[in-house]
């Protein structure tokens, strides 16, 4: 019950309030990659009802765009989901950050806020969730962007379904999910250690991107982070006389 | 292609390996503290994990590493917009402006 106390509190409409609001400009990037995915689950041969299927199961772009080609390949089940784990690798590093933001918050609440953890939503959210006292304004703060990219994925992975064929390739709309990622980076990459961090994690991500199973990355995003942190202990001991 | 049901495993099986790590330690909480040290590094995690996938994805032509492409330009007008202007909008607009520009002008 507690979880419905918290859902029904004025702080948690006024922390949904705002965790909407600035989550709204970013959710934008979401669109295209919806209608993406739902074209390339209906040309991999999934009907409807499966495409569907697939995409409120797992919930997951990157995951869903990576094991596609797999699952359409007859490939075998455990190289699907290595892939998948591989591909979401990411989301235990995320968990970890975020989770002092979920202080005072249930274990159903958490499993929820687990399931619809996305990369936006972390990057909105993170720092408010951990600097703000009250749990049910961090919980509507965190619910309603997340279930906002939710609804947006679901409706437009279903019209991408339906409208497959229609918008030219040419226009490259899944270019938008890359300047969301942009938006969100340019803020971050004003202190300079979290510059070296993007820059480190950001090259080394490129160098090493034909490792197997997409691990480039994972390994450019430790680098990334221990650069960044060399930097400020760097920084740290320099401004000292 | 027709697939069966096992399809549906599957499905449960990416569902499985999506939602484990993403629930981690948001669900084990107090139970497991990660060292202070590793909290700290972890603050980084967000900016590295980002450049991660944007700068491949902007570098890279298929396959091959190529530094003056319409997405780097696109990535640049973009970045720019989003360090000297509020307006939320306005990468968006920007980038894929300079992204199709580019590459209507180039042919």
């Amino acid at each position: 019950m507690k979880f419905v106390t918290k859902i029904l509190s004025p702080a948690f409409l006024s922390g949904a309030r705002e965790g909407f609001h600035a989550f709204l400009p970013l959710s934008v990037g979401l669109v295209p990659w919806a209608l993406v995915m739902g074209m390339a689950m209906v040309s991999s041969g999934f009907s409807p009802l499966q495409a569907m299927g697939m995409n409120i199961i797992v919930f997951a772009g990157t995951a869903q765009l990576g094991t596609l080609p797999l699952i359409a390949a007859d490939a075998p089940v455990w190289l699907i989901i290595t892939t998948a784990l591989a591909l979401n690798l990411r989301f235990v590093i995320f968990s970890a950050a975020i989770a002092p933001g979920f202080r005072g918050i249930g274990t159903p609440g958490r499993w929820l806020a687990g399931h619809v953890l996305t990369d936006g939503v972390f990057a909105t959210c993170l720092d408010k969730l951990l600097r703000v006292d009250d749990p049910a304004w961090r919980l509507g703060y965190y619910l309603a962007p997340a279930l906002w990219a939710w609804i947006l994925w679901q409706v437009f992975a279903l019209t991408g379904i339906y409208a497959a064929g229609l918008i030219p390739k040419s226009w490259s709309l899944e270019f938008m999910a890359t300047i969301a990622l942009i938006t969100l980076l340019v803020p971050m990459a004003k202190v300079r250690p979290m510059l070296i961090a993007a820059l480190v994690g950001g090259a080394s991500a490129t160098l090493l991107r034909n490792m197997p199973l997409r691990l480039g990355v994972v390994v450019g995003i430790c680098a990334g982070i221990a650069a960044g942190f060399a930097a400020e202990h760097w920084e740290g001991k320099r401004s000292q006389p | 292609m027709n697939y069966d049901a096992s399809l549906w495993l599957i499905f449960i099986l990416i569902g499985l390996a999506t939602t484990l790590p993403r629930a981690s330690f948001i669900v084990l909480g107090n139970r497991v503290v990660l060292p202070s040290v590793l909290q700290r590094a972890l603050r980084y995690a967000p900016a590295a994990v980002l450049a991660a996938i944007v700068v491949p994805d902007v570098l890279v032509v298929g396959g091959t590493l190529e530094v003056f492409n319409p997405k780097l330009a696109a990535a640049i007008v973009a970045v720019a917009a989003a360090s000297l202007s509020r307006n939320p909008w306005l990468p968006f607009i920007g980038g894929m402006a300079a992204l199709l520009g580019i590459r209507f002008l180039s042919g």
